[in-house]
């Protein structure tokens, strides 16, 4: 089983915004709810770098360890995933969540939040593949046809990679070493654990 | 207003760095030219930069808390959730229920000296009494919706199910944050009706030397309220306080503080609140099953004479000579009076 | 605990379709390569999987269980030309997926073009015609509408002449839309589009160096540069999909990425050299860099000797350059000019690619002829990697510049002289005399009409041939297709021009800026149109490849497209005429020869007559078939070369992608189309040529031709001048035309050029000889028709640097466009105001929006990005006028009325240089502080509203081409 990964090559990005429109377009994602930004640090300077950031699928993921009601799991490709129906929106995800992955529908009082919304990796939720349950709750499950999330597909400069985690660490690997320089595969230490060494 | 909310709660939470300043070499200067290469923005060496503090730039969303990239912090507050506090919780709050079954095994039930003398006095009127059990049964709902949060995976969902298991949090956290309200409107008026009488004195440092009469023997002089009650007081009124505030920033999220703010607020939240919950244990362990007589003063709000003259003989004595004698039993004639 | 009930089998398939071909066993390093993104990425291994691997159905809201069909398109915002594959069910749009095949982005998109089936499911758009009747939008029908429409255009006609209607066209028209028949059957030149505002200096200054005003080569072969200089651009964020080419051969090369900029854009942080100069002194720039040159002895002396016409007098302009004065004038020091300049002269193939930072300048033609000047002085032009690539802005302002939506010409280049209209007339079937009758006058259809930068100068202008406007009567109506209202600069003077019209109509899917700018209350009239992907037609991308979209589904709600809007329009026009007694009619003779099919021209018929017509821009091989056979087999075209590949099937094979123009004769010849201009290292047939012959033989008794430079395989190896039949006689060539061909000739009079000969039998045969029929001369570093024969240093209009306006003044004040065109008599004017205004005011794109932004603003995807106007501030100007980051301000500027401001917030940011502000240029709805949003039909108002940049903008003309002055003015700006 492939275990699948995010790898965003920062010498690429250039903040067009893609992968969040493709996201909205994919999966209706409404106003507000951001499953995927992009974050420019050093931004005016030299040395700014744009940084496309969704949930990272972890290893160990801190969200599903917190998570008051146990309502994430992890297919066999490692995509992280939760349950809507199980969700209290309790909002402790986004606390242990590294990339401020989790987002929350405002409801009714207060700010209080509605059941948690993040990037599925395109690949759904606990329903039935492809069914109109499934999408309304979680969009489409792009996986299960045999494609990968869309804001990859579309990046305009091919910055954002998705896939086995080896297969993209080689891309990535191979790129470094033709170009010679990288600025690291941004998030792996944290989600991985590791980084793609060149 | 927020400051405010804020400089109370002690609560500023600064991000370690707001923008990550890698470069040494930026300059200002328009026509400076500057050469690019090799990139700075290199992760590890931004992360280093930083010291393991948040990676944050700018985003063109409005909300701010998506312009944080990398927050390490996470992973603090997840060791936090999942050891420190089921540890900290699990040791205060079951510590203090083994305690309090050893101290019933070698103590038994506090009796009143000299027996029931028939007689009352009124401890707590109405209004404290009914506010009292406002604060009292929220905070039981509260703890226990609480409590879910943090061990109901471990012990509840195995017995129920998930599905259920979330009906459960779910309203519980609806119960959590509505609740919020009426505990802090009971701590309010618990802190203006009792304030006076809690204010600590010479006599609590005598009553406290005395181990307040549970250790050994021998009453030592109690006001209205003992020191060990004083105690519960003030720690219901600033403990109180301290989830009440950090629980508010919570319940409103990221309105006054940003991500570390809200770790923080967590984290003082929930150890107060375990910390409370086990005090909380005892004082209602003494004020029922562990103490003959004390359970009046909450329900009928008339105790014994007795009872009030063991454990609060100076103020029995106070209220006495203000002429609010105490109640004969009903029934009781009076004296000569046939 | 929670296993999802089809993982296991879902797993599986998607692993093995995932990675076909792209296992770590079965790869070889080049195939690895291929898909791993220095020609590509890993992800477009999936663009090879079978289809039937993947279920039958899109993504989005679909029913799984029924068919989807996938159509092609091209999107509809910036002129890199990305294919966008919709997914289609039911007539409804419900999924887009990455088109892998496109040779041009390859899957990708920018957050525009990722968010673009929005477009056709948008409630904000208008839902059916609507005019206002005191002041309120009142609904009617597309009858009611264009009768009502049609009656008053003909009032206007009748009282003041058709020179009165200014006919605004759009850069987002197909080709077939933007063919500018309609205003020429009108009978006026007063018709125009963006072009005017984005690259029409780049045009005129490119056309008037070595003959095409066009990207020279393209997008994909960048790939192949060495060194590149982006000057003016920010491409990142106004063509970010073509940053997967750049970045690709920045890396592929080791290749220098030079920036040359005011500010630090999100490109610059790509770039290995970031140049910051200040505003406005691009020449110097340039100069200063080939001082260097020049001194280094770094120029390609065989090129300039064969293939230069006038560079020694460029050595005398550029001596005055010195390193010294260019740290004077644009605050560079010399290390870096030196390193640049060395870089871009010895490290080729080399190549220098500009947006609207080089163009929106009162000296923007002369700009850009530096810039072709610097190509033709290091020798890069006419090879891979080389060449002027020019980024376009909008899908198809390349089409729309090419079809003569412009006041200076008609399709295809020919310009407003008498041949011009006499082959028009004859590819139209009409008598010229029929043509002349149309208009006020012969001298009215040879003059150039009035620009979009003036139009309201020519409503609110007396009208005198010297003073004042130069035509009967002012403008009196505007006919607006797909344009905003918010894009031309000085809007203050824009809503005194609107308010004074007798008749506006706005022909859009949005209401656009025109629809509330101005307080009108009646004689306004919306007419929803549909966006190109709801229409057939063809649209040329920036590297001149044409492209065929497929209409996705039909109009929704109650709009039309483009040409049943027109076609309507002109019945209707017919009608009122008829009403009138007049016998002026549009419908019959603009629509002959198309095919008409549901009341609107077919657009295949349409394209099929340019393709008899337009034979000066090659333009007549791109037949609708061929162009949808590319569209088909997209996938056989090289990424670097976009050539058909060996696998080809034989009706595309040796064709470049697009067929980009020229494309020489007739369909049936199968020229390939040509991929770089000017490129002697091909034959003519193969898409090589030359220089263009546009400027006679010789001047001043220097020959204008070429030396010892030609086109691979010709049998003519010295310079030689354009074709006529009078030159095929010479060479004994008119022999070889067939009968047919003589024929045709005959009819036409007996004598042709290569360009207006209708057979194109010329072309045919100079294509056998190898020679390319317009001719093989120099390029001209001396363009003595224009102000600034050799570009010379202007200060802007508005320039901080008082102290340089004596030293480099602006021009002085002359008439072109039928008006006045101030120059100094302004910048005198200006000097006094400067202490006042001290901050430079620079506009530009940002990556959600485009253009006026009416339609980007309108989608909930992208507005959702950028949902505040804002200016651009450095720390240390905010900080001097107590001004926080994300703050509201005020900014006004030296030609507001007094008292008035803009209100927006500010962003502070090194990206802006001190003394420096930029702001984006699509935001509207804000003007001057007034919230315009409950003047829009109601649901009609975009997300986002914002004050418009060009509510601050100022005064400030190309002489040559009227563009206006966007990039450099002042402004002052306040905490509010």
């Amino acid at each position: 089983m492939a275990r699948m990964k995010f790898l965003l090559d920062a010498e690429r990005c250039i903040e067009c915004n893609a992968c969040v429109t493709a996201c909205k377009n994919e999966h209706e994602v409404p106003w507000g709810i951001n499953r995927r930004r992009v974050v420019t640090i050093n931004d005016g300077k030299p040395g700014e770098r744009s940084v496309s950031m969704a949930c990272m699928h972890c290893t160990d993921a801190p969200c599903a360890a917190v998570c008051p009601v146990s309502c994430f799991y992890t297919t066999a490709d490692a995509v992280v995933l939760h349950d809507k129906d199980l969700c209290i929106g309790c909002g402790y995800c986004f606390y242990a969540c590294p990339f401020g992955a989790p987002q929350y529908p405002r409801v009714g009082n207060f700010g209080s939040r509605g059941k948690m919304d993040k990037c599925t990796y395109c690949a759904g939720g606990p329903q039935a593949d492809n069914t109109q349950a499934e999408y309304i709750q979680y969009g489409s499950n792009r996986l299960a046809e045999g494609k990968l999330p869309l804001c990859a597909e579309m990046c305009s400069t091919k910055a954002l990679l998705a896939g086995d985690g080896a297969v993209i660490a080689q891309i990535y690997r191979e790129r470094v070493q033709r170009r010679g320089y990288g600025s690291g595969a941004w998030g792996w230490r944290t989600a991985y654990r590791e980084t793609v060494a060149i | 207003m927020r400051a405010l909310f804020l400089a109370a709660a002690l609560l500023v939470a600064v991000p370690v760095a707001g923008q990550a300043q890698t470069n040494p070499n930026v300059s200002g200067t328009p026509t400076n030219p500057t050469s690019m290469l090799p990139p700075v923005a290199d992760e590890l060496e931004v992360i280093k930069a930083l010291q393991g503090g948040r990676v944050a730039g700018r985003i063109t969303i409005p909300d701010q808390q998506a312009a944080s990239l990398i927050q390490p912090g996470g992973r603090s507050w997840r060791e936090f959730h999942n050891v420190t506090l089921a540890w900290v919780g699990g040791i205060a709050v079951l510590g203090m229920l083994a305690l309090l079954v050893l101290f019933r095994l070698m103590k038994g039930r506090i009796p009143v000296e000299g027996g029931l003398s028939g007689r009352t006095i009124q401890r707590f009127n109405l209004l404290e009494r009914a506010n009292h059990w406002m604060v009292a049964s929220t905070f039981i709902i509260l703890a226990l919706s609480g409590l879910n949060l943090t061990f109901g995976r471990h012990v509840l969902l195995p017995l129920v199910g998930p599905e259920a298991f979330t009906a459960i949090s779910q309203w519980g956290k609806y119960a959590h944050n509505f609740l919020a309200f009426p505990f802090t409107l009971g701590i309010v008026v618990m802190l203006l009706l009792w304030v006076k009488d809690n204010i600590p004195n010479g006599t609590d440092a005598r009553w406290l030397k005395a181990g307040g009469g549970l250790v050994g023997h021998g009453h030592p002089d109690s006001g209205r309220f003992n020191a060990g009650q004083k105690g519960i007081f003030w720690i219901t009124v600033l403990g109180g306080a301290a989830v009440a505030v950090t629980g508010y920033i919570l319940v409103f999220p990221f309105f006054f503080t940003d991500i570390a703010g809200m770790q923080l607020s967590h984290i003082i939240h929930s150890i107060v609140s375990v910390v409370m919950i086990a005090v909380m244990l005892a004082h209602i362990y003494i004020g029922t099953l562990g103490m003959e007589g004390a359970s009046d003063a909450m329900t009928s709000g008339q105790v014994d004479l007795n009872w009030a003259r063991q454990h609060h003989n100076l103020w029995v004595e106070q209220e006495m000579a203000k002429g609010r004698g105490a109640t004969p039993p009903a029934g009781a004639k009076a004296a000569g009076g046939d | 605990m929670l296993i999802k009930r089809s993982e296991a089998r879902a797993g599986r398939q998607r692993q093995a379709a995932a990675y076909a071909g792209l296992s770590s066993g079965g790869l070889d390093r080049r195939a690895f390569l291929k898909q791993a993104g220095i020609t590509g990425v890993g992800l477009s291994a999936l663009g090879t999987i079978p289809l039937t691997t993947i279920r039958p159905a899109a993504a989005g809201p679909v029913n799984h269980q029924q068919p989807v069909t996938r159509v092609k398109n091209i999107c509809t915002h910036c002129s890199v030309g990305c294919s966008v594959t919709a997914e289609v069910q039911n007539g409804v749009w419900v999924g887009q997926e990455p088109t892998w095949d496109s040779p041009i982005n390859r899957g990708t998109h920018c957050a525009k073009g990722a968010a673009v089936r929005e477009l056709v499911h948008g409630d904000r758009r208008i839902k059916y015609p609507m005019k206002l009747v005191n002041g309120q939008w009142t609904r009617m029908t597309w009858d009611a509408a264009v009768n009502e429409i049609g009656d008053k255009l003909m009032a206007v006609r009748q009282a003041s002449g058709p020179d009165s209607v200014f006919w605004l066209g759009s850069a987002k028209f197909s080709n077939e839309g933007a063919y500018r028949k309609y205003a020429a059957f009108w009978g006026t030149n007063n018709v125009d589009h963006q072009a005017r505002i984005c690259h029409s200096t780049t045009v005129a200054g490119v056309a008037n160096t070595w003959g095409y005003g066009a990207q020279t080569n393209s997008y994909n072969d960048i790939r192949n540069s060495k060194t590149m200089i982006i000057m003016g651009g920010n491409p990142a964020e106004a063509h970010p999909v073509s940053l997967q080419h750049v970045l690709s051969g920045k890396e592929q090369n080791r290749a220098n990425l030079i920036v040359i900029d005011p500010r630090f854009t999100r490109t610059a942080a790509h770039a290995s050299e970031f140049m910051r100069i200040r505003p406005g002194t691009d020449i110097p720039i340039i100069w200063g860099l080939l001082w260097h040159i020049f001194q280094n002895n770094w120029e390609d002396r065989e090129f300039i000797r064969q293939r230069v016409y006038g560079m020694d007098e460029v050595r005398a302009e550029v001596a005055k350059w010195t390193p010294a004065e260019v740290l004077r004038v644009t605050g560079v020091p010399e290390a870096q000019m030196r390193k640049v300049a060395e870089m871009f002269a010895t490290q080729k193939p080399s190549t220098l690619i500009w947006c609207m930072g080089a163009t929106q300048k009162t000296v923007g033609t002369a700009n850009v002829r530096a810039y072709s000047i610097l190509l033709l002085a290091t020798g890069n032009v006419g090879k891979e990697g080389t060449g002027a690539n020019i980024f376009r802005g909008h899908c198809n302002v390349q089409g729309a510049t090419d079809f003569g939506l412009d006041v200076t010409t008609l399709p295809a280049y020919y310009g407003l002289d008498e041949n011009a209209w006499r082959h028009w007339s004859r590819v139209w079937g009409v008598s010229y005399e029929s043509m002349v009758a149309r208009f006020d006058s012969t001298a009215m259809m040879t003059t150039p009409g009035i620009p979009t930068t003036r139009y309201f100068d020519a409503v609110t202008m007396p009208v005198n041939a010297q003073t004042g406007l130069a035509q009967r009567d002012n403008l009196k109506a505007m006919v607006v297709f797909g344009h905003g209202g918010n894009t031309v600069t000085r809007m203050p003077e824009a809503v005194k021009g609107l308010e004074k019209l007798d008749l506006l109509v706005v022909a859009d899917p949005h209401p656009t800026t025109f629809a509330v700018l101005a307080n009108r209350r009646e004689n306004t009239y919306l007419l929803p149109i549909c966006t190109q992907f709801e229409c057939d037609g063809s649209r040329t991308a920036s590297n001149r490849s044409v492209q065929w979209g497929a209409k996705v589904v039909d109009p929704i709600f109650e709009s039309k497209n483009d040409y049943e809007a027109l076609y309507r329009l002109a019945g209707a026009i017919d009608a009122a005429a008829a009403r009138r007694n007049m016998t002026f009619r549009m419908q019959e003779e603009v629509f002959k020869g198309f095919e008409i099919r549901a009341n609107a021209p077919v657009a295949e018929s349409i394209l099929r007559e340019i393709n008899r017509g337009a034979i000066s821009t090659g333009y007549t091989g791109q037949s609708p078939e061929r162009l949808k056979l590319h569209m088909q087999h997209q996938d056989k075209f090289d990424l670097v070369t976009l050539r058909a590949k060996a696998d080809a099937p034989a009706e595309i094979a040796g064709d470049f992608y697009g067929l980009p123009w020229p494309c020489w004769g007739t369909p049936q010849m199968r020229h390939p189309g040509t991929h770089i201009l000017y490129n002697t290292n091909l034959h003519v047939k193969q898409g090589g040529g030359t220089f263009r012959a546009r400027f006679g033989v010789e001047r001043n008794g220097v020959s204008l031709l070429a030396e010892g430079s030609h086109s691979q395989g010709s049998e003519l190896t010295d310079g030689y001048p354009e074709f006529t039949t009078a030159v095929m006689a010479r060479l004994g060539w008119d022999a070889e035309l067939t009968e047919a061909e003589k024929a045709s000739i005959a009819r036409q009079g007996g004598s042709a050029s290569w360009a207006t000969d209708l057979s194109m039998g010329i072309i045919r045969v100079t294509m056998e000889h190898g020679v390319m029929a317009y001719g093989n001369a120099k390029a001209r570093a001396n363009a003595w028709n224009l102000p600034d024969p050799i570009p010379v240093h202007r200060e802007p209009i508005y320039t901080p640097r008082t102290d340089l306006i004596a030293q480099y003044p602006t021009l002085p004040d002359r008439r072109a466009f039928r008006m006045p065109h101030l120059g100094q008599s302004v910048q005198n004017r200006a000097k006094d105001l400067a202490p006042n205004f001290p901050i430079i005011l620079s506009s530009g794109r940002l990556v959600e929006y485009e253009g006026g932004g009416e339609e980007t603003r309108s989608n909930k995807w992208l507005a959702e990005l950028q949902q505040d106007m804002f200016v651009e501030i450095n720390p240390q100007d905010a900080a001097s006028r107590n001004i926080r980051d994300g703050a509201w301000v005020l900014v006004n500027g030296p030609e507001m009325p007094a008292g008035k401001a803009t209100r927006m917030k500010a962003l502070v940011t090194e990206r802006v240089g001190p003394g420096v502000a930029w702001m984006p240029f699509h935001f509207a709805g804000w003007f001057m502080q007034e919230d315009q949003r409950s003047k829009y039909p109601q649901g009609t108002d975009p997300i986002v509203l914002g004050e418009s940049v060009n509510a601050i903008t100022t005064y400030g003309y190309d002489p040559v081409t009227f563009m206006q002055e966007t990039k450099v003015t002042l402004c002052q700006i306040r905490a509010a």
